[in-house]
């Protein structure tokens, strides 16, 4: 896989796109720009999918990542009052000790992965020889006026290997995704939703109807 | 005629240039991008969301470095697969397929951790990690 021309350059501005955002998106002091700043990093990597010729995955991550993850983001950015971060009173890292140690930790680490990934590669090269043909199959796609048949070609064979090899997973994944709903509907109640549930032990409650008088009616209403 | 009777030498010039200047290697390399660059991409995006994580005391942004961090291996997955669709390997498809659950997966601590985010916020009034302490002695 080697890109040429145009791709070359491409390559190059949606790498450097996603690696400043992402560096802005660990800097940036409120965290409404931190949510925008990962959302341009996140569809720069979808273009270097598309670069990579996975359309369809490039699709699910602009759908899924920007359309619903970080519009979940920026949803709980909203609800949990983060004035103090905005206002430039309240440090945004760790202490300076904690932050030197990590981040020689993520030097090492980087030297480390970089070392690891150039060497791997050279073995990678001496195993198959570079300069490899296109494979056949890219080859006997039918090309159509507007191009895109490759495009449509790629989701068809993602999903075809996807309920293929990996029916499995993919029934895993959707109760997964159901529990996840559940979890998550039933971890942001609030008390009175839990009072009025009849979902609340007794001892605590016992507790809380000193401090808030109100919820014993509730209580008595659920009964 | 004259440049043909000189082009044995400057046959060899050239080729001694290539053989020998580490910078023209670099720049060929850089004009067509492969496996080893995007592997170097995704290392970098993997370092800065450990970095986040490690660093930074809001827990919604240290949430969103793990995004960066899947998303970095979500990289190497769809490079791996390109790399090996070119080389004519049978399963190329793998590596999309594990990219969708790994987005499957990201989506759902997503939720739940917004979730426990949320609550945490509900019972102790704040968003640093620092102080959510509750465990420590």
């Amino acid at each position: 896989m080697t890109l040429s021309g145009y791709e070359a350059l491409f390559f190059w501005i949606f790498a450097l796109a996603a690696i400043f955002a992402g560096l802005l998106t660990v800097m940036a002091r409120n965290a409404v720009h931190s949510a925008l700043f990962l959302i341009s990093s996140l569809v720069s990597v979808a273009a270097l999918f598309v670069l990579a010729r996975s359309e369809f995955i490039a699709g699910v991550q602009i759908l899924v990542y920007v359309g619903g993850v970080m519009v979940l983001f920026l949803f709980v950015i909203m609800l949990v009052n983060v004035g103090a971060e905005e206002r430039g009173t309240d440090e945004i890292f760790n202490k300076p000790r904690q932050v030197t140690a990590s981040l020689i930790f993520c030097l090492l680490l980087v030297g480390g992965l970089l070392y690891a990934s150039s060497e791997g590669y050279k073995g990678l090269q001496r195993l198959r020889p570079a300069a490899q043909p296109e494979s056949a199959r890219e080859r006997s796609l039918s090309v159509s006026g507007t191009g895109s048949s490759q495009i449509t070609r790629n989701t068809e064979r993602v999903g075809g290997s996807l309920f293929r090899y990996a029916s499995l997973p993919f029934e895993i994944a959707s109760v997964l995704l159901l529990v996840a709903i559940i979890g998550s509907v039933m971890l942001a109640r609030t008390l009175k939703q839990e009072v009025s549930a009849d979902d609340v032990d007794p001892e605590v409650l016992k507790d809380e109807i000193v401090r808030d008088p109100e919820l014993a009616k509730l209580e008595r209403r659920s009964e | 005629m004259m440049l043909n009777s000189f082009s044995p030498a400057l046959l060899l010039f050239f080729q001694e240039v290539v053989e020998t200047s580490r910078w023209e290697q670099m720049k060929i390399s850089a004009m067509n991008p492969d496996l080893s660059k995007f592997l170097v991409i995704g290392a970098l995006l993997f370092i800065i969301g450990v970095a986040g994580v490690l660093t930074r005391r809001n827990i919604i942004v240290i949430f969103m470095s793990i995004e960066l961090i899947l998303n970095a291996a979500n990289l190497n997955f769809i490079a791996f697969s390109r790399y090996l669709e070119v080389t004519g390997n049978v399963n190329a498809l793998a590596g999309q397929i594990f990219t969708v659950f790994v987005i499957v997966v990201a989506a759902a601590e997503a939720a739940i951790g917004l979730g426990i985010v949320i609550a945490l916020y509900r019972n102790k009034e704040t968003i640093w990690v620092d102080e959510i302490d509750l465990l420590k002695w």
